[in-house]
């Protein structure tokens, strides 16, 4: 039996009903995060989970709708960052296609990769937007610390965005693994469809 | 009945104008000063849009979000001013802490480039319903199945985060703490959301299949109960706005 | 009288995927129009499975592995598009939150759904829309938010979004096991009126009393098997129904207990026909 290519995938109604959902985890991770005042967003669980359950696709759409709603309802500026949250669908699902998390350690290399790709989408747009900026405070006084040693704006941007994002991707691609084990196979078996019908 | 739209019932004249021109509109204000790069061009779109939303009758709501925003952008005074790569003029000091005019300058129009941004998706945000909004993108071409995901998007969070309040009130009473040491903390994280996000995600199963029954991958062309009113100049604006971005781009390259 | 099959199901066998024990083994039955069929059976029976089948999400949905035809209104509904089959079979299920689409902000919205999705002209919708609002008692809350409402009434919503397509055949798969009992009360109120409209339905209920009252015929099922398709009476008089993890209405217990038997040697299944008996005993 061949294994369907991650890309070739149908828009079924259960990857699509997923999406939704997915942005509803996406605000719970959020509120939890910041109801224990942790230091981290801990705002991508679902769009992580999506990925991992419907394949890269569907998590990249994931990870757009979140943060366009987002955008419409709460923080207008977070539309823009829509292409961090794709590329971070695309990358969790891309790694659970090709075996990433097959167990905790993988899945903190996992993580860290999740982590550095998320910061080299999210710099430019740091720059553009903020001046380089991220807005959080440990961040934000590197970029700071950095910017007055004359090192160029690239380069501190982009270690304000690691130090924000590198610690907070782990925890959450940990979290998103831990449930997506949790889940009953008779759930997680409905997304595999790439399966024919057998005749019996 | 909580849900996270904005819109604002309104009859000013932006609340007629067709969503899809707004959503244009949005684009235009946030490429335009980016592709210009000059604090004039950013300066007018931030009056253009602070016109709108006072005529749309929604600055008291937007105001908030502005506010948000402005803690972050002090810190970019501050970093700017004192750091920018640029800087070589001083402009005024504070004791022995120099602050230089081309950083402020490069500051001040990255403020202005966020408020307008804030404005103009408050303008959408503010004088659209969701409804209509997703109605008029279908009509463009807009999958309808993704037009689907958004409209029910709004209504499936607050749905789910009204769980969030019961398992609260479960945690707490089994003696769970959300105050304590950091590791107390992020273990208390799991336990909170763990069995909202496993139950959420085996109810879109039913989900799904409940769709289904309703013919949602039906191949008939779809038909709208609601057939929306139309506006009679959105053709006319929609083409002046993509022209303004079309010569934005040329005097850029020109330049 | 002349009775139309509305249903006929041949040798249907189904697998899920990952799975290595027959959902469905071999079943075959025949249901005429206007019949209201119970389906009864111990967790995991395959009472959902075969709900499910009989509008198509069993194979179409899940995949697996797939045996023998399904029949409705002359549809092969394994070889139909699920959005197909709606329009001629129903299906309701147990949970009415996650029946509602969630893209809807009011109730006769909401209705609209299915309709939208067919296409149909909003004359006819709206027609359509008022006439089941009316049917299912939910007129007076069109205008409000589906998720704003009771238990009860947001399952006869989501039964009205699946009567507004107008389908031969309605499927209830445990339609009140998430409601409390007044809001059951109201979904199977509203089920017996349709059925006496002469709608055919079929409906999975773990409430045996409800069972034993509305059903014309009852299915058995058991690991995947049928094992019996009768009268209620015969079905529940089996000497072995407890070995199918069946509990008997509590009237048919009692009379069981204390023998009491109508001329056929059935047991009585409803409290009036236990009641009746007793009568003539005393
Ligand atoms: N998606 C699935 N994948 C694999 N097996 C499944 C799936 N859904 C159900 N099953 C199995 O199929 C069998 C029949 O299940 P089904 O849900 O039809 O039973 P049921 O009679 O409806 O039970 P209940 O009264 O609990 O609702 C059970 O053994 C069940 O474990
Ligand atoms: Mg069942």
């Amino acid at each position: 039996m061949g294994k369907r290519s991650m890309w070739s995938f149908k828009f079924t109604t259960a990857s699509l009903v997923l999406i939704p959902t997915a942005v509803g985890i996406n605000y719970i991770g959020k509120f939890f995060a910041s109801l224990l005042k942790l230091p981290l967003w801990l705002d991508s669980i679902g769009t992580m989970l999506s990925s991992m359950m419907a394949g890269p696709i569907v998590g990249a759409i994931s990870g757009a709708i979140n943060n366009i709603i987002y955008g419409l309802t709460a923080d207008p500026i977070s539309l823009v960052y829509a292409i961090t949250s794709v590329a971070i669908g695309l990358t969790v699902g891309i790694l659970a296609y090709i075996g990433w998390f097959k167990s905790w350690s993988m899945a903190v290399v996992s993580g860290l990769v999740v982590g550095l790709i998320a910061a080299i989408v999210s710099t430019p747009l740091n720059v553009i937007f903020w001046g380089g900026q991220t807005g959080n405070i440990w961040g934000d006084s590197v970029f700071a610390f950095l910017s007055a040693r004359e090192i160029p704006i690239w380069i501190a941007s982009f270690a304000d965005e690691i130090i924000v994002d590198v610690p907070d991707k782990i925890a959450t691609v940990l979290i998103s693994y831990g449930i997506y084990k949790g889940l009953p196979r008779q759930l997680t078996s409905i997304y595999r469809n790439d399966d024919e019908i057998k005749e019996l | 009945m909580r849900t996270l739209s904005l819109y604002q019932e309104g009859d000013s004249i932006i609340h007629k104008i067709d969503p899809i021109t707004k959503i244009i509109f949005v684009l235009i204000t946030i490429l335009i000063p980016i592709i210009m790069g000059t604090l004039n061009s950013a300066f007018a779109f931030l009056i253009i849009s602070l016109t709108l939303v006072i005529i749309a009758g929604v600055i008291k709501k937007v105001l908030p979000i502005v506010g948000f925003t402005s803690i972050i952008l002090v810190t970019v005074i501050i970093i700017q001013g004192l750091y920018y790569f640029n800087n070589r003029t001083p402009f005024f000091a504070i004791g022995t802490v120099v602050f230089y005019k081309e950083g402020l300058l490069y500051a001040l129009e990255i403020i202005l480039r966020i408020y307008s941004i804030i404005n103009s998706v408050s303008l959408l945000m503010f004088t659209t319903k969701p409804s209509d909004l997703v109605e008029a993108l279908v009509k463009k071409g807009l999958s309808p199945r993704i037009g689907y995901v958004f409209s029910s998007v709004l209504q499936i969070i607050p749905q789910m985060m009204s769980t969030v309040d019961t398992i609260i009130d479960a945690q707490r009473s089994r003696g769970m703490e959300v105050e304590g040491s950091f590791s107390r903390r992020i273990r208390a994280f799991i336990p909170l959301i763990g069995p909202a996000v496993i139950s959420s995600l085996i109810d879109t199963k039913e989900r799904a299949m409940a769709l289904e029954v309703r013919a949602f991958n039906s191949r008939y062309k779809k038909t709208f109960l609601n057939e929306g009113t139309t506006f009679k100049y959105a053709d006319v604006m929609q083409v002046s706005l993509i022209s303004i971005l079309i010569i934005s781009i040329v005097l850029r390259f020109v330049h | 009288m002349f009775f139309m099959k509305i249903i006929t199901v041949e040798h249907l066998k189904y697998k899920y995927p990952l799975s290595d024990k027959l959902a469905l083994d071999d079943i075959s039955f025949e249901i005429e129009q206007g019949e209201f069929i119970g389906i009864i059976g111990q967790n995991g029976a395959g009472k959902s499975t075969l709900c499910q089948a009989l509008v198509g999400l069993v194979p179409n949905f899940y995949k697996g592995s797939y045996g023998g035809t399904v029949l409705v209104n002359g549809i092969n509904v394994s070889k139909t598009e699920v959005s197909e089959v709606a329009s001629h079979v129903g299906l309701v299920f147990q949970n009415p939150f996650n029946q509602i689409t969630g893209s809807k902000l009011t109730v006769y919205e909401e209705v609209a759904f299915g309709l939208e999705n067919l296409g149909l002209p909003v004359e006819e919708m709206k027609r359509r829309i008022d006439n089941v609002l009316n049917l299912l008692g939910l007129y007076e809350f069109r205008d409000k938010n589906p998720f704003d409402l009771s238990g009860g009434q947001m399952q006869r919503l989501a039964i009205a979004g699946i009567i507004a397509m107008q389908p031969e055949v309605i499927v209830l798969d445990e339609p009140t096991s998430q409601l409390d009992p007044q809001g059951s009360e109201e979904v199977f109120r509203v089920v017996q009126r349709l059925s006496e409209q002469g709608m055919t339905i079929v409906m999975a209920e773990h409430k045996m009393e409800k069972i034993a009252a509305y059903s014309d015929r009852v299915m058995l099922l058991h690991d995947g098997k049928l094992i019996d398709f009768d009268i209620p009476k015969k079905v529940f008089s089996r000497e072995d129904i407890e070995e199918y993890g069946v509990i008997t209405p509590v009237y048919t217990r009692i009379c069981k207990n204390l023998d009491i038997k109508d001329e056929n040697g059935f047991y009585p299944i409803t409290i009036d026909e236990a009641h009746e008996r007793l009568e003539k005993i005393l």
